[in-house]
């Protein structure tokens, strides 16, 4: 049995009972098999002395109940790890960033508190899953839409508090961005609501998120400052119809433009996602098709190569889906006024209408629907990319670990960080995955992704390697300037590390900040970097 | 009846006063419906996004039986209780690990009635 740092076996077991007596004995975790699911399914260190291991885990019913179990973990000086739906699969699963912490299990937090469909607002505690949320709404015939990341059966608050993403409009696909008001139990045991909810009887808490003086939201989002109990979100009024529309263009060069056009027609909030694929190489998100990897076998080829593979292969360099949301008359209007910007931009541009389709998509629909999370319908298709599948038959790994840079929304970083990814994966060893039509992500509306998922394995030879392979990629692109976005525990220190712009200057802030608000050092130590005082050495 | 000798074994094994209750095949559809069923449904559930291509368990199972056994586990018959609950509870390649504050041990022993049916063990 793994032990909270510096405990006594007796000193833990008293601690035990004290969150039994706080949320009943049959919500404190202890047994080995029963801690064992607090593991992280997919952890790069399966196995091996550094897996970040729970000591125990406590699931408390109500805010009250979190109180309680923080202020005992004062006074027995134990970490605790909160965790909303604990399904952070390729960033840490639901087990701490610790060892030996107590995992805060909130998955019973599970009520819905209010959707308003003419204010277009959610409230929900920690357990509500994306699913749950989902269904209340298409229960109840409320007329929002959800944003979703891909898996549904994580959550709006442990998603957003890990600077989660999805897939519609740009200011609902940042799901910590999209977020109205908080309720937090702070690290000494207190209760804090932020923006309009500080002010008593207030019914502006999901309205207005600044309130007066500084915010403090961010502090709780890839941290440990506090447990959030609630969180309010803004939703999407229903759209009556979704239209994808798609532009082809012929020349490697015209990437450019097209990604011009396309933050243009973002920027002015006319689309959604904008999702790019290059024909030319296939369209899968990553790998690198046998003729490709032939161009690229002496050296990254040149601009001129790159055209007349294009031209050989007599397919579209690039695609770019446009996505529009809004009533018929507005998404057709707009996709006109899309073909007529990008017709005159770039020469030879083609395009292709795609049915409309009338929302909700009848329930009877929704699971053969090939778009679910760019219309906010929760799905687990996309653990098709982990689960075997046709490049994996007979050697499936056992989980992957997403490497996301985030860096300026031109074609040229684009370019230069597929080459950095193509070169590190070559330099260790690795198919390259990435090539010169390697395509962005855009999650964020204002940058863009060059992503890979690294395999995760239950043999500890083989995570060695993908940890090399995972580090090298963080050092390659933070020497290039580009940091990434968020990170599995094991990687978090190597992480924020990147961000060391005047010596480790706003590092060093977020531990004054640490020292001040958690004291003890209860909530979460390590998580994103940040150690408590007594821990600082542990840093990797 | 092997299948009764083994909960009997799951009962022994899992804690509290609830378990004493005869599972439920018909709570463990329901149970089933909702956490596997996304990823082990029948249903073609992607398209032009990830190609068309049922529900990833399914589509995983059908590349590792390569047909010998059925894709859909509701439709086979040879899975046993102990099986069932050491792939839920521990996870097999990309299928994760479940929790007891999502899936409790008495839905675990409904989700194992309803897909041994009685017909294993
Ligand atoms: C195939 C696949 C596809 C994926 N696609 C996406 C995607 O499209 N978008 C995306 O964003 N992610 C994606 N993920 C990553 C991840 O699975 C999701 O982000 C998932 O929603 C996170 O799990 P969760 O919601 O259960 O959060 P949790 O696991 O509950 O929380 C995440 C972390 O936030 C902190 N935290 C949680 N709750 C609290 C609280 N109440 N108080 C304080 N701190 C807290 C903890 O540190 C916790 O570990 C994908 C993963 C896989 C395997
Ligand atoms: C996130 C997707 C996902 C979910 C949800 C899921 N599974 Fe699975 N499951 C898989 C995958 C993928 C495999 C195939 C593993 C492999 O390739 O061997 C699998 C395999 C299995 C197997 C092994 C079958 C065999 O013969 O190898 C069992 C049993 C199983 N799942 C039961 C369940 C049950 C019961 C649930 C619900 C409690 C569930 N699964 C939920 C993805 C999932």
């Amino acid at each position: 049995m793994a032990l909270p740092p510096g405990l006594t076996e007796s000193r833990f077991s008293e601690a035990l009972e004290q969150f039994a007596s706080a949320v009943g004995s049959d919500w404190v975790f202890s047994s080995d098999e029963d801690v064992a699911l607090y593991r992280d399914s997919y952890s790069v260190y399966w196995g091996e002395e550094e897996e970040r291991v729970a000591s125990a885990a406590v699931a408390p019913a109500n805010v009250e109940q979190v109180q309680q179990v923080v202020r005992i973990a004062n006074r027995y000086g134990i970490p605790l790890y909160p965790i909303s739906t604990g399904r952070n699969l390729t960033y840490g699963g639901s087990a701490p960033t610790l060892s030996g912490s107590v995992v805060v299990d909130l998955k019973r937090m599970n009520r819905i508190l209010k959707v308003d469909d003419e204010r277009n607002f959610a409230l929900v505690e920690p357990g509500v899953s994306y699913y749950d949320l989902y269904n209340y709404i298409r229960d109840n015939d409320l007329r929002v839409m959800l944003d979703v990341p891909d898996p549904g059966w994580g959550s709006p608050i442990g998603n957003s508090l890990d600077h989660g993403c999805g897939y519609t409009l740009s200011p609902f696909r940042d799901h910590f961005g999209s977020h109205c008001g908080m309720e937090v139990v702070t690290p000494e045991g207190d209760v804090v609501r932020t923006g309009a909810g500080a002010v008593p009887g207030s019914d502006a808490w999901q309205d207005f998120h600044y309130g007066a003086g500084p915010t403090i939201n961010g502090l709780f989002a890839q941290s440990n400052f506090g447990i959030v109990t609630k969180m309010g979100f803004w939703l999407m009024p229903l759209p009556e119809a979704f239209l994808i529309g798609t532009v082809t263009v012929p020349r490697y060069r015209d990437f450019a433009a097209l990604i011009r056009e396309a933050s243009y027609l973002e920027d002015l909030y006319l689309i959604g996602m904008p999702w790019y694929t290059s024909p030319a190489s296939g369209g899968a998100f990553i790998g690198t098709p046998p003729e490709l990897a032939a161009l690229m076998q002496d050296g990254w080829p040149s601009t001129g190569q790159l055209e007349e593979f294009v031209r050989a292969k007599g397919v579209p360099a690039w695609s770019l889906d446009l996505r529009f949301y809004g009533p018929e008359e507005t998404v057709r209007a707009n996709w006109a006024a899309a073909r007529r910007r990008l017709a005159a931009a770039i020469p030879d541009a083609a395009f292709e209408d795609h049915d409309l389709v009338e929302l909700p998509i009848p329930r009877d629909e929704e699971t053969s629907f090939s778009h679910k999370p760019e219309v906010g319908i929760p799905a687990l298709d996309a653990f098709m990319l982990v689960a075997r599948n046709p490049g994996t038959t007979d050697d499936p790994p056992d989980g992957h670990a997403d490497f996301f840079a985030m860096l300026p929304r031109t074609a040229d970083a684009v370019h230069s960080a597929a080459r950095v990814f193509a070169e590190t994966y070559a330099e260790v060893g690795f198919p390259p995955l990435h090539h010169p039509f390697s395509i962005p992500v855009s999650y964020y509306s204002r940058c863009f992704i060059m992503g890979t998922v690294v395999p995760t394995w239950r043999d500890a030879e083989r995570n060695a390697r993908s940890r090399t392979l995972y580090e090298r990629l963080v050092a390659r692109c933070g020497e290039n300037g580009w940091g990434c976005y968020r990170t599995a525990p094991a990687f978090q220190d190597l992480v924020v590390s990147q961000y060391s712009f005047n010596d480790n200057a706003l590092l060093k802030f977020q531990e004054k900040l640490k020292d001040g608000i958690d004291p003890n050092g209860i909530i979460s130590p390590g998580r994103y970097g940040i150690w408590p005082a007594s821990m600082r050495n542990n840093r990797a | 009846m092997k299948r009764s000798l083994l909960l009997l074994v799951l009962l022994a094994a899992s804690q509290g006063a609830l378990a004493q209750t005869t599972p439920s095949a018909e709570n463990g559809r329901t149970v089933f419906a909702k956490w596997c069923t996304p990823c082990h449904g029948a249903d073609i559930v992607t398209g032009e996004l990830w190609g068309r291509a049922p529900a990833p368990g399914t589509a995983a199972l059908q590349l590792k039986y390569r047909g010998e056994l059925p894709a859909v586990l509701e439709e086979r018959t040879d899975l046993t209780g102990e099986f069932i609950e050491t792939v839920v509870r521990g996870g097999l390649f990309g299928m994760p690990i479940t929790r007891k504050t999502e899936i409790s041990d008495s839905e675990l022993e409904d989700i194992i009635a309803y897909l041994t049916k009685g017909d294993a063990g």
